[in-house]
């Protein structure tokens, strides 16, 4: 990995430098895109943001409130090259925008998507100008969200599982879904706040695994070490085209075990990682999760025959950077 | 849902429920499945949890599922490709027991058993999901789904049985989905339904461990096989299976001695060759009986294979005529309503048996389960 605390601005200038009035913004969300962090797949390099604060899981297993505003703001803030979190996030989401936060909650109160990371996501939407309406917290039942300690919501932040309400179906390669119908249906954009963990098919499961909580049929999709299906999905537009910004609560991680709970695999790794491009976030994730395994004397991934390949896979989809040589970790 | 909006939504799936042609039968989805009904804990979702039979644990909390050859290890909280078992804390549940999203009447001919109680009602079943994944799934909207995405209902195994009698059916079969997903469920219907005089069936990709298959055969009556192609490498990128466990089950059947019947549905440039056709017919005759009756079926195109037309009748005639230059004595056509293919025939003087119209059975001439003519012994179930 590069470490390189320089910034890069090369992109939503457009976006950025039509602020002259808020009718000539209007006038141009008419015509343009809106704000990208890409095109992921013409990136030649790609860059990762990671803050540790150690101490960020107390002895109770709560999260400690400043650390997670202080880590999760830094990171976000220097995955999209601005000062603040909320500048980043104005950079990267319009007001009229609806955004999807795409939690993780498999693992239960063990190791899912912490709802106060989640709600701080969304704390930073806010105060950027993203109505609090416009602000879904969603993963696939609103089972599972309870279970991970998520108090569900209809109004203001919008907090809900997808239950039943899937669209129509569509073939997307190695197989066919459903998908979310809010995912197709509402969102205009999208943040996969994905968390730390292993997998035992797929290795890791990060930013591009959270995918399977947005179709019907995950259960489908665990062949050949998940490989073609998180690079197809990944890659899918649905995904794609609304993925804005890719989060890892990795406050607490998990090197083995995965993916259900497995506190004795479990770690308080104390860290938040951002970036607006998945493949590279996962590829640093990996690492991450490596390095622990190394430290407890497990064999790598690959050794355990279960290197997630998916990420090359999603690299030559053109989904992000998967070469470590061309990925710049920051530590902020 | 309430049970009326459940059967209405049977109605409304289509989820091969409804046929036509049938003799009088009072066929399709059924009015009202349910009789004073069953309280049974469900959980948000219609989730209905019960230890899974077959399975075992392994190291860490995980456990290998035993049912199908997939044998999915299956980690805390996670289920297995069908969707349907879920491993919580270190036990593994089937969500589905008891909880059928699809229920109606058939004629048995639909199944399509054309060896067992010709014309016979029979009540079929289904809960939610499948461990394989055809691309021309006729019901993947309950098949290809998790319990949660399927409005269900709650019917016990005594309660089937006693639907099944109320309803004038002698023969309970789970079908329209994968029974083998719901072997507790159905292992438990056939045993309650064996001391009160009703048969079960199962509709099957045969895709199914050697233990559950065991035990299921021992309280089952017949068992149809979906072969959905003889060449290993189709069969794999058409259904995400192996061959050789569906071979191995059949294997199986035969020396279990339950009554077997096989459905190849054939789909033009997929799996019709000749020389496919005929190793399937010599698999057949040389290494489970010529007496079994295979059925060569009309693929129509569905779910994931839209690209492809129907089966030519022609096709299907084809196959026919190698299956029995074979020596297979009782080869079908389905799918064909009308066609003298569909109809069963003597193999020893030719004479016209059993004469079906889709699946009607217009026609049954078997005299205690032999020709009227030369007297020969038709295998089969028939009384």
């Amino acid at each position: 990995m590069i470490v390189d605390r320089g910034r890069r601005r090369t992109l939503g200038a457009l976006a950025a430098g039509a602020v002259a009035s808020s009718s000539l913004v209007r006038a141009a969300e008419a015509f343009l895109p809106g704000p990208q962090p890409g095109p992921k797949s013409a990136l030649s390099r790609a860059l990762v943001a990671l803050a540790r604060r150690p101490g960020v899981v107390l002895p109770d297993g709560a999260l400690a409130p400043a650390l997670v505003e202080s880590g999760l703001g830094a990171a976000v803030a220097r995955a999209a090259g601005e000062a603040t979190p909320v500048a980043a996030m104005r950079r990267l989401f319009r007001p009229t925008d609806v955004v999807g936060i795409k939690v993780n909650c498999l693992g239960g109160r063990g190791v899912s998507t912490h709802p106060q990371v989640a709600l701080q996501l969304a704390a930073f939407l806010q105060a950027a100008g993203v109505p609090a309406g416009r602000i879904y917290v969603w993963d696939r039942t609103d089972r599972e969200l309870r279970a991970a300690g998520f108090a569900l919501s209809s109004s203001g932040v919008r907090v809900f599982g997808t239950n039943d309400a899937w669209g129509d179906l569509a073939d997307w390669g190695p197989s066919a879904s459903r998908f979310a119908r809010v995912l197709v249906e509402d969102l205009t954009a999208v943040i996969s706040c994905a968390v730390l963990k292993d997998h035992s098919l797929a290795g890791v499961t990060l930013s591009l695994k959270n995918w399977y909580g947005v179709v019907h049929n995950p259960n489908k999709l665990h062949a050949e070490g998940c490989a073609p299906y998180v690079a197809a999905l990944s890659a899918h537009p649905l995904v794609r085209d609304k993925l804005r910004l890719a989060v890892v609560d990795g406050s607490l991680g998990q090197c083995q075990g995965g993916p259900g709970p497995a506190p004795n695999w479990s770690w308080p790794y104390g860290g938040f990682l951002a970036s607006t491009d998945p493949v590279a976030l996962d590829t640093v994730g990996w690492q991450v999760i490596e390095a622990r395994r190394r430290e407890l004397g497990l064999p790598t991934l690959a050794a355990d025959g279960r290197e997630p390949r998916y990420l090359a896979g999603a690299a030559t989809l053109g989904v992000g950077v998967g070469e470590a040589t061309r990925i710049e970790t920051v530590e902020v | 849902m309430d049970r009326r909006g459940f059967v209405g939504s049977l109605a409304a799936s289509g989820a091969g429920c409804a046929f036509a042609g049938a003799r009088a039968l009072a066929a399709g989805p059924l009015q009202d499945p349910f009789g004073p009904g069953t309280a049974l804990p469900v959980e948000e979702g219609g989730l209905h949890p019960v230890p899974a039979r077959w399975n075992r644990p392994l190291p860490g909390g995980a456990v290998e599922c035993g049912v199908c050859p997939r044998a999915c290890r299956i980690t805390e909280g996670e289920r297995g490709t069908c969707g349907t078992r879920e491993n919580r804390k270190g036990t593994l549940y089937t969500l589905v027991h008891s909880r059928p999203c699809s229920v109606g009447l058939d004629p048995v001919e639909k199944k399509p058993f054309f060896h067992v109680l010709p014309g016979a009602a029979v009540l079929s079943l289904a809960t939610p999901g499948c461990n394989l994944e055809c691309r021309c799934c006729q019901n993947w909207e309950i098949a290809q789904a998790r319990p949660e995405q399927v409005p269900s209902s709650t019917l016990p195994p005594d309660e089937v049985v006693a639907l099944a009698l109320r309803k004038g059916a002698r023969l309970v079969a789970g079908t329209y989905t994968e029974p083998v997903v719901f072997s507790e469920y159905l292992l438990d219907i056939a045993r309650a339904g064996r001391a009160r005089g009703v048969r079960t069936l199962m509709v099957s990709n045969g895709y199914v461990q050697e233990q559950p298959l065991a035990e299921l055969c021992g309280a089952i009556a017949a068992y149809k096989v979906d072969l959905k192609g003889f060449e290993p490498g189709f069969f794999q990128r058409h259904t995400g299976g192996e061959l050789r466990h569906v071979l191995e089950t059949l294997r199986r059947l035969k020396r279990h001695g339950t009554w077997t019947e096989i459905v190849a549905l054939v789909i033009p440039t997929q799996n019709d060759s000749e020389a496919e056709v005929r190793a399937l017919a010599r698999f057949v005759r040389d290494e489970l009986s010529a007496d079994v009756p295979v059925h060569f079926t009309r693929f129509h195109p569905a779910y994931r294979l839209q690209n492809l037309p129907s089966t030519p009748v022609s096709t299907l005639e084809r196959c026919r005529d190698v299956a029995r230059a074979e020596g297979l004595r009782f080869v079908y056509l389905g799918n064909v309503p009308g066609h003298p293919g569909e109809s069963t025939y003597c193999p020893g003087c030719g004479q016209l048996l059993v004469r079906r119209m889709g699946m009607a059975v217009a026609e049954n001439r078997l005299q205690s389960g032999a020709c009227p003519g030369c007297r020969r012994a038709i295998p089969g179930i028939w009384s």
